[in-house]
């Protein structure tokens, strides 16, 4: 049974499967992105263990063929173990284990990168100063207790959990929040211009006067889902753990600007949607944005960022120029130029965490260096049996 | 050799298997932190003030250095205090004839504070003067001994391009390294004006003292029985009975579960912030044999609560043993630790007692 199993995962059959499965799974995912959206196809074909059939109008999914995750793991295990299995040390296959050593890397720095990486956005305006990053297609509603005379207390709550839990209960708010209704893209009008006789979702803030539309989920590359949520408010007594009357319902949404403040518990809070924040242990500030052109034309020629990076544990404090092709690399993060708003006042710093940046770099060398050996190894066999044969 | 690779393969099959299941992107987790409402600070090196090379976007002070509220010196009347910044421990302005001013500030670096001669010719190179070399620097400067030790003074002149005359040309600046951190004490401003002070200036920094590290400090300190003259009032629930009072107790109670089961009711007051929340929960904690938690999880378990004209913030936390309620609230330069401690069963008698207790208390 076992020596069956080991069989199996350490066959080339298994590697070819993989990869034409992996062939498969990029065509259709490709062509999903027509309908779907290249963040929402990445996630579905790529980021997941499979890809999903829901059948219309039922309630559950299918699996219908390997996702990106489990194609490249069972790709990565077939690899190890047929290594493991095979291996035999010899000087003469220094190079084959080299170069399998760097595919393995590969693939193992592609799986991390995937799985742990984390990309987020830093938009300053001139002058702006920032200790958080943001990632523009994940939201959260916030819950700020507001009261401190320092500090602001905030809960943040990943949209994930709004769609999927009907009621939160946290120990560090004294109320628990049901979700009355969760849209993952909406329109939201004025109760004045809507039509059919729409009634709001919320009776509190300024989410008593509005309508909220379902819509179908955003797919271009620059648009993205307005997610609203009705939210329920119910005090819970600290003593008994009861619950006590309603305070209402609110809507929250990124399309409503300002946050909405509410007072429980004696404390005021604020709530609002906004895209998922990282906060750092370091703070940034735009001091200026250049777009240089070439001299008498619109042809953008560079993009820079000068910003200041203040690290108050590691009493850092220094001016440093951000340009296309010069990141800044600081506590594990990378600040790319990304972007900027039309009017060049704003800039766009992509930044990505990636604990396993180093991975391909390393696999690269250690392939090119495995593959130097081997045919080298065999280069020198061929011209010795070459002079043998001519002596 | 042939079971040896299969055994390695199935190894590394089990491996893989284990970390992708290991492998979670925290995309649903709840986040729960604190931010400081101050802005942050964004001062630039190439800005004039900018001298430090570093800010303190911390909230906490550097251990070691007091707040401006606890540094035990005083400060000169026609110093008028300036609103906390997030890189200065202390900041003054003072005013003198027309419209000179001179900004004073305490601000605490970390080891790449830089040396005397480093800091010196930035300070210089803000008053628009060539940089000195390690000769020259042992003319410009001075030695002052105070309570924190040696401390380095220098005296620096000149008016930088585009200076204002009424408010830059001088800076008087002190260096007390202390424990691996180093204390800048700085005035810069109008020449006559900060000549004036200078006298005043360097009795402040003589008299400032290092703070006592209070990150151990609170309730198991068996030094600070101090309750002040701080008085607060309170009604005690039916059932508890005052307990003999001790030298570190402002008052303390008795309550009896129903199979005999004691609870201990405890007040203690000290004054200051009474050391970090984190520092404090994770000492109770310790205290009933739970092991320590980092910063987000102690947050997620402080929960509010206002009582009739403060609002106290409350732990609940379970050991194997025993449980504690433990509020706490600052108010008027004090802190106040209320706790009840006990086994687990007479605690949850005694939870809406507890808690009706906190919300009769009247500062």
């Amino acid at each position: 049974m076992l020596r069956k199993f080991v069989d199996l995962i350490t066959s080339l059959k298994l590697t070819i499967v993989c990869l034409a499965a992996a062939m498969a799974l990029i065509f259709a995912g490709t062509i999903a992105q027509v309908h779907l959206g290249i963040h929402e196809a990445q996630q579905r074909y790529f980021q997941s263990l499979f890809v999903w059939w829901p059948p219309d109008g039922r309630g559950f999914k299918i699996p219908i063929f390997p996702g990106g995750h489990l194609i490249g793991a069972v790709l990565l295990i077939n690899l190890i173990a047929a290594h493991a299995k095979r291996f035999h040390w010899a000087w003469r296959k220094l190079g084959i284990h080299l170069t399998h050593a760097g595919l393995i890397i590969m693939l193992a720095g592609g799986l991390f990168t995937d799985l742990f990486a984390v990309e987020s956005h830093m938009r300053l305006s001139q002058g702006d100063t920032k200790n958080y990053t943001e990632d523009p297609r994940l939201m959260e509603l916030a819950v700020i207790d507001t009261t401190g005379p320092e500090f602001d207390q905030v809960t943040a709550i990943p949209e994930a959990l709004l769609r999927r839990k009907r009621t939160i209960k946290l120990g560090s708010l004294p109320f628990q929040i049901v979700v009355r209704n969760f849209f993952q893209n909406s329109r939201l009008r004025m109760l004045s211009e809507a039509t059919n006789g729409a009634q709001p979702i919320a009776n509190q803030g300024p989410g008593a006067q509005i309508a909220v539309e379902s819509v179908p989920r955003a797919t271009g590359v620059d648009d993205r889902d307005v997610i609203a949520a009705a939210i329920e408010i119910v005090p819970i007594d600290f003593a008994t753990g009861a619950t006590a009357p309603s305070l209402g319902i609110w809507l929250v949404s990124d399309a409503l600007g300002a946050p909405q403040t509410f007072s429980c518990a004696g404390r005021t809070w604020q709530l609002v949607m906004q895209s998922a924040r990282y906060y750092k242990p370091f703070s940034v500030t735009l001091q200026k944005f250049a777009h240089d052109r070439y001299a008498g034309t619109e042809i953008p020629k560079n993009f820079s960022s000068r910003i200041t990076l203040i690290d108050p544990e590691r009493a850092v404090n220094r001016d440093v120029l951000i340009y296309m092709n010069h990141p800044l690399r600081y506590r594990g993060e990378t600040f790319y130029q990304a972007g900027f708003q039309k009017d060049d006042q704003a800039s766009i710093l992509q930044v990505v965490h990636n604990p396993s940046f180093i991975a391909p770099y390393v696999a690269c060398v250690i392939v090119a260096a495995g593959l130097l050996v081997q045919f080298g190894y065999h280069l020198v066999g061929f011209s010795r049996r070459r002079r043998t044969a001519l002596a | 050799m042939r079971v040896v690779g299969s055994r390695a393969a199935s190894v590394s099959f089990v491996a893989i298997v284990v970390l992708m299941s290991g492998c979670d992107k925290a995309d649903d987790q709840i986040k729960v932190y604190r931010i400081a409402k101050a802005p942050l600070d964004s001062t630039s090196p190439a800005d004039a003030d900018a001298a430090m090379p570093t800010n303190a976007a911390s909230p906490a002070f550097p251990a070691g250095v007091a707040p401006t509220g606890a540094t035990g010196a005083k400060t000169p009347p026609n110093w008028e205090l300036q609103p906390p910044s997030q890189m200065r421990q202390a900041s003054f302005l003072v005013k003198g004839e027309n419209g000179s001013a001179a900004d004073i500030s305490l601000v605490v670096l970390g080891t790449a504070a830089g040396n005397v001669l480093e800091n010196v010719n930035r300070w210089l190179s803000q008053l628009g003067q060539p940089a000195v070399n390690a000769e020259k620097l042992a003319d410009t400067v001075q030695h002052l001994s105070t309570p924190r030790g040696d401390v380095v003074v220098v005296d620096l002149a000149g008016v930088p391009e585009n200076g204002d005359a009424t408010k830059d040309g001088r800076i008087i600046a002190a260096m007390a390294p202390e424990e691996g951190k180093t204390a800048f004490f700085k005035m810069r401003g109008n020449p006559a004006l900060v000549g004036a002070q200078k006298e005043v200036f360097l009795k402040w920094v003589s008299s400032l003292r290092r703070a006592p590290d209070t990150s151990n400090a609170v309730d198991s300190s068996a030094s600070r029985p101090d309750s002040g003259h701080a008085q607060i009032e309170f009604d005690v629930p039916e059932g508890w009975a005052s307990a003999p009072p001790s030298a570190m107790r402002y008052a303390s109670f008795t309550a009896v579960g129903g199979s005999g089961e004691k609870a201990d009711v405890s007040i203690v007051t000290f004054p200051g912030d009474g050391g970090s929340d984190a520092d404090n929960i994770n000492r109770w904690r310790q205290q009933i044999g739970l092991p320590a938690a980092d910063a987000a999880a102690l947050n997620s378990m402080v929960v509010p609560i206002k009582s009739r004209d403060t609002g106290f913030f409350v732990v609940d936390m379970t050991g194997a043993n025993s449980r504690v309620l433990a509020a706490w609230a600052r108010r008027d330069g004090r802190t106040w630790f209320f706790k009840l401690t006990g086994p687990s069963s007479v605690v949850e008698k005694e939870k809406p007692k507890f808690v009706k207790f906190l919300q009769s208390v009247r500062f």
